[in-house]
């Protein structure tokens, strides 16, 4: 076993899990817009409360804003993965990332960077959170491996590990609209002829992704260093009936590539739809499931506390015994857990699975829709809650 | 015989740029709630003309201050919470599950978010959850169907009561749950109750229920002989010949795909509803997407429209 499994089955290491909010500085002066004194002030603060080394450079760098030239706006961008590095680590976690702060969206920057798509508009998430929606429109290939960048500067600049997450094949294509592949739209045809010739371009479009752009960035990131990628498939389980896909889609992504672990990250599903069509995806060494969204806010460590963390037992039987990347916090709310309840939401986890280094603790998702100081004090009480539980564990 | 055509836009229609940039900005401190406001307006302005441009027959807000189906009314009632998000059925979309949280009142004869429908021109529709959906997708220890009635007796009843006496003249209401996970027979007579409430709160309102993201026709039986003016079936889910023949309530024909981006052409899709309406014999004919077109950017989401109203006026010379 090497040093990475090894750091994938750690008991209760914490770990984030993907995106912080983007600081009102860095969006600003990126577009080459004036920041504003608050804005100045806030990269002040953040900068020595988390202690982030030679911050005074971006102030200045900050007081020439508006930016013009391309090299001053690629600064700023490095200096909020700085920032935000240091948030993560300085509130604790074992296991850091930039929170995708030189990326422009999880889904956005990576058809940004692949051939064959083409832009549409904005679409709702959910309440007033939108995303870019491509189609695509011809073969699928990479124009660059496009984290390659931003993984050798968080290298050099990181004190923790790092994971790098990256957006998944199946979630890429169910986020786009086809426009290349000759599906039926006419309802004047039978619905069972329109919906196998739509099931054929679906699996076309996805496992092409999981091949030509999903994989060829792992290979890229692999061969930089990276040792831990997670695949971020929050529209894993959109197609109940396409789970087998969805797990063929990660395969294809992965399969056979050596010198990395790799973890998905799932959320906000039902799921128990899930199985048992991950069964099959034998290579992935950890599932980073939200669970909190779903579950109660009273403390206790039974069934009955604990009703968003029931559906755990069907990921401790899976047969290749992967770790769970056990989410704690909810990243839908300001609610600030206190520690108490991170410590019984992991505990329900350790005797569920019996067995600790099967468990390990992040947040439900990534933090981008909190501010960053309900998302510093969010992590600070999961480290607390995480040392509690190890506490009580023993560890 | 279809003596009957009208087309509407119904569901949760999507926001433009403008608004997306405003309520961004809103939540980040850049922005003002007045500047949120004119931004609305001027959203729903372009919509009404959108769907003059296209002849439509009844007239929406396009429901763009709506966080989901259920928010608002959530908001209007006490006993009513919303916190988890879920997804909505197989989309990259989700809405907050209504709590329940205590007795269901409404504080109100409608939502505050269509508080301003005055200046929407008319004849108006309005687009609800069904009592069937409503219960489903919320979260409650209660028994289903008793929650069913509860939610339609203390909250949809009065609203629907509201909407009439605010002078609307079609009142839609969403059904994907039916159809999507399916319905226990014993579950069909308490549905059925729940229907005749809000068609007894609606004289003179022309009622439909629409089905969609799954096949409508297992069920059709049944969900012909409910009390309403019209079913709304999803054609890109559901064939024509499930339907049967000799249909005595209006139909809804969802023959645009508001989940795709290509837009469909406007002879064979009128073609399409003109054979649906002899095929089934409905009495009315309505003609519009098979779901709500939030799912799409705002500018395919116009072309949508824009395609609806010719695919009528198609079908309305067809059958002339």
């Amino acid at each position: 076993m090497s040093a990475t499994l090894d750091l994938a089955s750690t008991p209760l290491l914490s770990h984030e899990v993907g995106s912080l909010d983007k600081p009102g500085w860095r969006t600003a002066a990126y577009a080459g817009k004036p920041v504003s004194a608050k804005d100045v002030q806030d990269a002040k603060d953040w900068g020595v409360r988390v202690g982030v080394p030679d911050h005074e450079q971006l102030i200045e760098l900050l007081e020439r804003a508006p930016l013009q030239s391309a090299e001053d706006k690629e600064a700023v961008k490095r200096w909020a993965s700085r920032y935000a590095l240091r948030l993560e680590e300085s509130a604790g976690l074992d296991v850091v990332y930039d929170g995708e702060q030189q990326r422009s969206e999880m889904y956005a920057w990576a058809v940004a960077h692949t051939n064959g798509f083409a832009w549409r508009g904005s679409v709702r998430a959910f309440d007033n959170k939108y995303y870019s929606k491509a189609a695509v429109t011809g073969p699928i290939s990479l124009k660059e491996a496009y984290h390659n960048a931003e993984f050798a500067f968080l290298q050099g600049a990181a004190q923790a590990h790092l994971k790098v997450p990256i957006t998944g094949a199946y979630t890429i294509a169910d986020w786009s609209f086809d426009e290349r592949s000759a599906q039926d739209h006419d309802v004047s045809h039978a619905h069972k002829v329109r919906l196998a010739k739509r099931r054929a371009a679906r699996r076309e479009f996805i496992l092409d992704v999981a091949r030509n752009m999903i994989r060829p960035n792992n290979e890229a990131l692999i061969g930089l260093g990276a040792r831990w990628i997670q695949i971020d498939e929050p529209a894993g389980s959109t197609g109940p009936d396409e789970l087998d896909l969805f797990a063929q889609s990660f395969n294809e992504s992965v399969s056979g590539l050596s010198g990395a672990t790799f973890s998905t990250h799932l959320c906000f599903s039902d799921y128990d739809l899930f199985f048992p069509g991950i069964e099959a995806m034998t290579e992935c060494r950890q599932f980073c499931v939200g669970f909190a969204n779903y579950d109660s806010r009273e403390l206790g460590v039974s069934d009955a506390a604990r009703p968003g963390y029931v559906v755990i037992k069907r990921f401790r039987d899976l047969p290749y015994r992967p770790s769970l990347g056990l989410g704690v916090i909810d990243i839908h709310t300001d609610f600030v857990e206190p520690p108490e309840l991170v410590r019984d939401r992991i505990l329900y986890a350790v005797d569920v699975f019996g067995d600790a280094a099967r468990i390990q603790v992040t947040p439900d998702c990534g933090l981008r829709t909190r501010s960053w100081d309900v998302a510093y004090r969010k992590l600070q009480h999961m480290v607390e809650g995480t040392r509690l539980a190890k506490e009580q564990l023993g560890l | 015989m279809t003596t009957a055509v009208g087309a509407y836009q119904h569901g949760i229609y999507p926001r433009s740029e403008d608004v997306v940039a405003a309520t961004r900005g809103l939540e980040r401190g850049r922005t003002t709630p007045d500047e949120v406001e004119a931004a609305y307006r001027a959203d729903r302005d372009d919509f009404v003309e959108v769907q003059r441009d296209a002849g439509m027959d009844f007239f929406s807000d396009g429901l763009l201050r709506w966080q989901d189906l259920f928010r608002p009314l959530v908001g209007l009632s006490g006993g009513l919470d919303a916190r988890t998000l879920v997804r909505w059925f197989d989309n990259n979309s989700f809405f907050r599950a209504p709590e329940v949280t205590g007795d269901l009142t409404v504080s109100g004869p409608v939502p505050a978010e269509m508080a301003d429908d005055g200046d929407v021109p008319g004849p108006k529709v309005a687009t609800m959850p069904s009592p069937f959906l409503f219960s489903r997708a919320a979260h409650s220890d209660d028994y289903r169907n008793a929650l069913m009635l509860d939610l339609t007796r203390e909250v949809l009843r009065p609203v629907c009561e509201g909407l009439a006496g605010r002078g609307y003249s079609l009142i839609h209401l969403e059904e994907p749950w039916l159809p999507y996970f399916g319905i226990d027979a014993a579950d069909w007579g308490e549905f059925e109750k729940a229907v005749l409430e809000l068609r007894e709160a609606t004289a003179g309102v022309t009622l439909v229920l629409h089905t969609y993201f799954a096949d409508s026709g297992p069920h059709i039986d049944r969900l012909r002989k409910l009390p309403i003016d019209a079913l709304g079936v999803d054609f890109v889910q559901t064939d024509v010949d499930e339907l049967g023949s000799g249909w005595e309530i209006g139909l809804l024909a969802g023959a645009l795909d508001g989940r795709s981006s290509p837009i469909e052409p406007a002879e064979e899709t009128a073609a399409f509803v003109r054979q649906v309406a002899e095929a089934t014999g409905a009495p009315s004919l309505y003609v519009s997407s098979n779901c709500e077109l939030e799912f799409l950017p705002r500018d395919l989401a116009r072309e949508k429209v824009l395609r609806l109203g010719e695919i009528a006026a198609r079908v309305r010379e067809g059958l002339a």
